[in-house]
């Protein structure tokens, strides 16, 4: 007897739903990524305040300095230690930071840009002693870094 | 002359796969990149800090209101005044000083509007004052938050005083 041989059809599968979800989670997480604060370092709690907003035009000339406390695995702060100023992975002392921020002001001065147009924005740590804040904001305004505007960053608060 | 009736049959077939790969390429990047970070705000500052220069002109005519913030041992906000006022300490003080500043603008608006332009204020903390309570005193000086969420603008021009000696 002979067998007819049954045609052989490759089952399809719609993939329109699942492509549509996909786009979906991709435009949820461009749209929640916030790639102006990638300069934000996680080690740093700011302190909170209902009255600090986001600056009405986006700074064109600015650079942020994130100054707390070295956190260990657990996420917790390492005792007996002093502030650091952080730089991505490096790291600095107030009393090491100073060469920095010559590095920076040059920077600025050599692209010609006037350092009345450029704003040092602080992310300090809540705990950090203000004098250290002071310190440091002095340091900027040496004669040999010449930074003239200064932004105090802060968590905004959401009452209940 | 009979032409034949040709029906085209069955889909055209689109490789999707380069597409879903890339498309799930993107995905996996957003997800990793993504920062869950609070929305942050910030206080501008543009002043003159340590001992006023000889050559450093200010067009204020009135003498800058003063904040000065006592810390005890821990850093935490022991007595706070408001123009030698003393307004007590912790959270209770920044409120007071929100309410003070108030107070003191209503009488410079009734000199002339300019003058609210040009009034500084001045905060005068100790060394190993915690920093959260520097914003909170310059969110006070600043404004507060109306009972319908309109931001309520008192004073703009905030400098530090001289840095005083750390503690031993």
């Amino acid at each position: 007897m002979k067998i007819k041989s049954a045609f052989i059809s490759i089952p399809e599968i719609d993939m329109t739903p699942m492509i549509d979800i996909v786009f979906q989670l991709i435009t949820f997480f461009m749209v929640i990524n916030n790639f102006d604060q990638n300069e934000a370092d996680e080690r740093i709690t700011l302190p909170r305040d209902q009255l600090a907003r986001p600056p009405i035009a986006v700074r064109k000339n600015s650079f942020m300095l994130n100054f707390g406390y070295d956190l260990d695995t657990q996420g917790r702060r390492i005792p007996n230690t002093p502030p650091y100023v952080f730089f991505g992975d490096d790291r600095a002392t107030l009393a090491e930071v100073r060469p920095r921020l010559q590095q920076e002001s040059q920077f600025y001065k050599t692209i010609g840009t006037k350092f009345e147009d450029v704003t040092v924005e602080i992310r300090a740590d809540a705990d950090v002693p203000a004098g250290m804040v002071q310190e440091l904001i002095q340091m900027c305004q040496e004669d040999t870094i010449q930074f003239q505007r200064f932004a105090l960053k802060a968590t905004q608060k959401v009452d209940p | 002359m009979k032409l034949r009736n040709r029906i085209v049959s069955g889909k055209i077939h689109v490789d999707m796969t380069p597409m879903i790969d890339v498309v799930f390429q993107l995905l996996i990047f957003f997800m990793c990149t993504l920062k869950v970070i609070e929305p942050e705000g910030d206080f501008d500052i543009s002043m003159p800090l340590g001992a006023p220069k000889a050559d450093s002109v200010t067009d204020a005519d009135l003498p800058p209101f003063k904040v000065r913030m006592l810390a005890d041992e821990t850093g935490e906000l022991s007595s706070l005044s408001f123009n030698g006022n003393n307004l007590g300490g912790g959270s209770r003080a920044i409120q007071l000083l929100n309410k003070s500043v108030f107070d003191s603008i209503v009488a410079l608006q009734a000199i002339g509007s300019d003058q609210l332009q040009k009034q500084e204020v001045e905060i005068d903390p100790d060394y190993n004052l915690n920093y959260r309570y520097i914003i909170n005193a310059i969110g006070a000086c600043s404004g507060r938050i109306g009972p319908n969420g309109v931001h309520v603008s008192y004073l703009q021009r905030i400098k530090f005083a001289p840095i005083r000696q750390r503690p031993l």
